[in-house]
């Protein structure tokens, strides 16, 4: 098992080291680059760009940048010396041992152009209501699809399995954006208007979440904070879980049809077991082997997925960050989102593999 | 009738062996005249009645989309002097069906009808790319083996370890410039991945069987083995990826756009023209977001069916 | 749920020694492109403690007959006809209740499948499988079940049963995994075994083992066999009675020795004289000519008609039912065995009788 885990990390590394690359690509080949901001201020002369350029490093060859964006690469160091930190160990390693602190690899993702906060600050600061609306869509819309998915296997063709499909076909092709609309105008429009339209604290009760003196405020009336949260939970919840449904209610079936029809769901009768120790503890423990996997897969869009919602809800998360920091042209931004997300995704995977491989007694290691 | 050629050694016919070949792997194999095997298919499509109504769905999308604009008696561009007394816009009416959007009061069937012209462009094109470049990729892959795959197949799963949507969303506000033909580019270029691993798997999987090595056996080059024997065997998966594809593409776009990243509003798509939509909620203007949507979920529903559709009447196991 | 079928009416119980009584059998499949008589009118009886062979080609319908006297069929597709009487140990199974036939089921009544590998869960251990059927039907406690399961190990030969049953099914090789089905068809001693080719997903070397196992197994216990299989070889080692079937009908039945060494149908002729021996070494295998009919299409009076060598009018218009032979108690579905059949009767057993004797010829040990 152990040997397992460690093959399948080393695995990750190529693909790490492919998704910096892109990132990096993609930012570099952006038009304007990070003066562009400058390009049309009088104010700022050619002589003062190029000195910010070199203040920046951003004379230096691009694989000299590259290193250093990574934190393989000293800043300060010279001929092969640039990839030896201050304390003369190799500078990717973790700042205790190399003394290094530039780059990538020591966390540190720059500061946003627009805020001039560290990238990494805000990263952090935008994680939480993320992780907050995605984790509670994603337990509610996982539990749901589940139960939908086996009782609508279990009772294939009938009027509830039907009901399912369309259902699935509905909300696979419905806009998350457009839904989101939809219901702010049903619940928040002029008719109802029982639930706030967006946002995630109410602004004339309590302070930005996330601020300092939120957290006093937090502190003060607990019950209340947590209910306004609740409140404002709510329709971006009810849009996550709605369109997501949809796709995994029909993995889950399908994944308890192909468990119903194998030879030993019929041995499992063939034992006497009554009906439901069949369907609930020989097929559906099949059944949700693949399932475990496709949860891991899911598991990035706690930061991604939640990206549209966040949007038309003004949640304040890591889609909300990377829309403002696109419009804004935040490049040290941008890099650090994509770049977090990214590791997310192949983290999630990898994750997913190793608990498929402890829940499954089959594969072998 | 021609007459036997008594006694002689009869030459290899390449031909002849494909044929024994196909017939070897039968159940795999497309039949030899295309033209039984496209009327086999359209039988088999014909039965599955989802897919029909989609396709009826679509084909209305598309003459609405190739005509609506021609014969409306709107133009697009004519904006009408707003009238302030309903700057919230007007419901659906006889004269606008769809009603009136807030603001500029613009006819709201008109934009969609208008709209229905760039999305459909922009989700079936960028399948398009995103088809051709995963099955060259896959194939290279899949049929070349080795070192190449390896690269190959690295460069999809960086691609897919990317949160997408974001890269999409950057790409377009960067290199876009509200630009159709730069969008669709964008799109097509982030969409090949999953065609590339399913046209390598099916190369893997069908390049073991038995008709490929008789045709290999019998000098059959490679060329001709990828396009007559391998492909075919793969139009069926292929078909339904790309359906996907042409699916997720229009709703990405349509977020896109509605953001202000994508395609520039005096091109209309049912994503840009949804920009302003958000701000007339509070005053009930249901209308404007609800028929561009609307339109996207009726071609994203048309597209899935014909997708299932062609699915079963081109897979060459299933019996009409 | 589907599984229920309603209220019948049956007629007597069969007399006590008799454990198994199958009668006038119909089971009918409504697919797609129509319905499918997989069953059709088949009787047979098996007395405690004996051994039963059902043996038929694939698609003659010995699997779905196993099947049905289980209840394991999906109701619809399947249909049991209304007629049909399953008597087991004294009660009828097509009307019973499905909570009642699963009291029944694996307790004294149990069944050995075709593929050991995938008849067992991969996800749980095998004494995790066996002992749940255990403690459901013997209501002890979790402990002694497992105690048991290694029981039942030990019995079907499994060295060191106290690691095995900790162990998952995929650990092991085939020929133990169908000792573990057997352990788990045995573990509640059934009254009546069920194998549904038990050695055919196995190598030849383990199916002599297997089949040795399970002779012995079933001498020891007392418990009746019903063995479903295609190989005569394996009927004539293992069982002392015989049903032929044949495109879902019974075709002859008896006891072993004398249907296979004085077939009365035509088909079980056809069927023994294709067996390869070292006897009939050098001697032209005889094979039946033709193919199974299509279930969809079946011949209108005989279904072995069109492949029958001895056929004649009677056969295309008139449907054969079981008739007796000149052996007392084995029945034969053949015009041959009426009156209007005499003439060719003789010649018939006379044209088999030879058939095997130039094989028997040829060989030297003759």
């Amino acid at each position: 098992m152990t040997k397992y885990v460690i093959r399948r990390v080393i695995q990750a590394i190529p693909v790490l080291f492919g998704i910096t690359i892109v990132v990096y690509s993609i930012l570099l080949a952006a038009p304007g680059g990070p003066t562009a901001k400058f390009a049309n201020n009088p104010r700022v002369t050619l002589a003062d760009r190029e000195a910010f350029k070199k203040s920046w490093g951003l004379d230096q060859p691009i694989p000299v940048q590259y290193c250093r964006w990574l934190g393989v690469c000293n800043p300060d160091g010279q001929g092969l010396g640039v990839f030896i930190g201050p304390t003369g160990w190799p500078n990717f390693l973790p700042e205790a041992l190399s003394g290094a602190k530039n780059g990538m690899s020591h966390g540190d993702f720059g500061v946003s152009v627009t805020s001039g906060e560290p990238v990494g600050a805000r990263i952090i600061r935008a994680a939480l209501p993320t992780v907050i609306l995605a984790g509670f869509a994603l337990i509610i819309w996982i539990s749901i699809a589940i139960v939908i998915g086996v009782y609508a296997a279990v009772r294939r063709y009938s009027f509830f399995d039907q009901a399912a499909t369309i259902f699935a076909y509905v909300g696979y092709a419905m806009p998350t954006f457009w839904l989101g609309i939809m219901l702010i105008y049903l619940f928040s429009g002029p008719g109802l208007n029982i639930l706030p339209a967006g946002g995630m604290t109410t602004t004339r009760l309590s302070p930005p979440f996330g601020s300092d003196e939120y957290w006093v405020y937090f502190g003060t009336k607990p019950i209340e904070a947590l209910l306004d949260v609740g409140r404002h939970l709510i329709l971006p919840v009810f849009t996550l879980v709605v369109v997501n449904i949809a796709g995994d209610s029909r993995f889950v079936r399908a994944s308890m049809l192909e468990a119903l029809s194998q030879d030993y769901v019929r041995t499992a009768k063939a034992k006497g077991l009554p009906g439901r120790t069949v369907t609930f503890k020989h097929a559906l423990r099949n059944a949700l082997l693949p399932v475990v996997t496709n949860i891991g897969l899911e598991i990035p869009f706690l930061f991604t997925g939640a990206i549209v919602t966040e949007t038309i809800f003004s949640w304040p998360g890591v889609g909300k960050l990377t829309i403002d920091a696109t419009r804004d042209f935040d490049y040290p931004t941008l890099m650090g989102v994509l770049l977090v997300t990214s590791v997310v995704v192949v983290f999630a995977n990898l994750i997913a593999d190793v608990t498929y491989a402890f829940v499954d007694p089959r594969i072998k290691y | 009738m021609t007459e036997q050629p008594g006694g002689s050694i009869p030459e290899i016919n390449v031909e002849e062996v494909e044929r024994r070949a196909e017939e070897a792997g039968v159940d795999y194999e497309v039949q030899l005249e295309s033209l039984n095997q496209w009327q086999l298919a359209w039988r088999k499509f014909r039965k599955h009645r989802l897919a029909l109504i989609g396709l009826g769905i679509l084909i209305v999308l598309v003459a609405a989309a190739l005509i609506g604009p021609i014969i409306s008696p709107f133009v697009f561009n004519n904006v009408p002097k707003p009238d302030v007394a309903v700057y919230a816009g007007r419901g659906p009416s006889l004269t606008h069906p769809f009603g009136e959007t807030g603001g500029l009061q613009r006819d709201v069937l008109q934009l969609v009808v208008n709209g229905a012209r760039t999305s459909l462009l922009i989700g079936f094109s960028s399948m398009a790319i995103g088809v051709i470049i995963g099955t060259i990729i896959g194939s290279l892959a899949g049929y070349v083996g080795g070192f190449a795959d390896n690269v190959l197949m690295r460069i999809v799963d960086v691609m897919l370890s990317l949160p997408l949507l974001f890269v999409i969303l950057v790409a377009s506000r960067f290199f876009g410039n509200g630009n159709v033909l730069l969008i669709i580019v964008i799109f097509g270029v982030f969409s090949w991945m999953g065609i590339a691993r399913l046209v390598r798997s099916l190369f893997l999987s069908i390049r073991e069987r038995e008709f490929v090595e008789a045709a290999k056996a019998v000098g059959v080059r490679d060329r001709r083995i990828i396009f007559r024997h391998i492909l075919p065997n793969a139009i069926s998966p292929i078909v339904v990826s790309a359906s996907l594809i042409v699916a997720a593409n229009i709703i990405g776009e349509a977020f896109v756009s509605f953001l202000g990243f994508g395609v520039n509003p005096i091109y209309p798509t049912w994503g840009n023209v949804l920009t302003n939509a958000l701000t007339f909620i509070p005053v009930g203007n249901w209308w404007w977001p609800f028929f561009p949507g609307l339109a996207i979920i009726m071609t994203v529903l048309a597209v899935n069916f014909i997708g299932d559709g062609l699915r079963d009447a081109l897979d060459p196991r299933s019996r009409a | 749920m589907t599984e229920t079928i309603e209220v019948r009416r049956v007629g007597s119980p069969p007399p006590a020694e008799v454990l198994l009584d199958v009668r006038n059998l119909r089971t009918t499949f409504h697919v797609m492109d129509g319905d499918v008589p997989a069953v059709d009118g088949v009787s047979f009886d098996l007395k405690r403690g004996q051994s039963l062979g059902i043996v038929g080609e694939s698609g003659s319908g010995k699997s779905v007959t196993a099947l049905t006297i289980m209840r394991l069929l999906d109701i619809p597709p399947a249909e049991i006809s209304g007629e049909s009487e399953i008597w087991f140990d004294g009660k009828e199974l097509l009307g019973m209740p499905i909570d009642e036939v699963r009291k029944i089921r694996g307790n004294d009544m149990a069944m050995i499948f075709q593929e050991p590998l995938t008849s067992l869960n991969p996800v749980f251990t095998i004494g995790d499988q066996i002992a749940e059927q255990v403690e459901l039907h013997l209501k002890v406690k979790k402990k002694e079940a497992w105690q048991r399961a290694i029981e039942s190990l030990k019995l079907v030969g499994i060295p060191s049963p106290e690691r095995r049953v900790k162990q998952y099914p995929h650990e092991m090789s085939g020929g133990m995994r169908q000792r573990v089905m057997i352990a788990m068809a045995l573990s509640c001693e059934p009254k009546l075994l069920i194998a549904d080719e038990p050695t055919t997903a196995l190598d030849v070397t383990i199916q002599a083992q297997i089949l040795e196992l399970l002779k012995t197994i079933q001498e020891r216990t007392d418990s009746a066999l019903l063995l479903i299989t295609h190989d005569l070889g394996v009927v004539a080692e293992m069982v002392q009675n015989v049903v032929v079937m044949y495109a879902g009908q019974v075709v002859e039945r008896g006891s072993v020795n004398e249907v296979l060494i004085g077939p009365r149908a035509p088909y079980t002729m056809g069927l023994i004289e294709s067996i390869p021996t070292v006897d009939k070494r050098g001697g032209r295998l005889s094979v039946i000519k033709g193919t199974v009919p299509s279930p969809f299409n079946l011949p209108p009076a005989c279904r072995f008609e069109p492949r029958c060598p001895y056929a004649w009018d009677l056969c295309r218009t008139v449907a054969p039912e079981l008739y007796e032979t000149d052996h007392v108690g084995q029945l034969a579905r053949c015009h041959l065995h009426t009156p209007a059949g005499e003439s060719r009767r003789k010649a018939a057993i006379e044209t088999h009788e030879d058939a095997m004797d130039v094989g028997r010829g040829m060989s030297p040990r003759a």
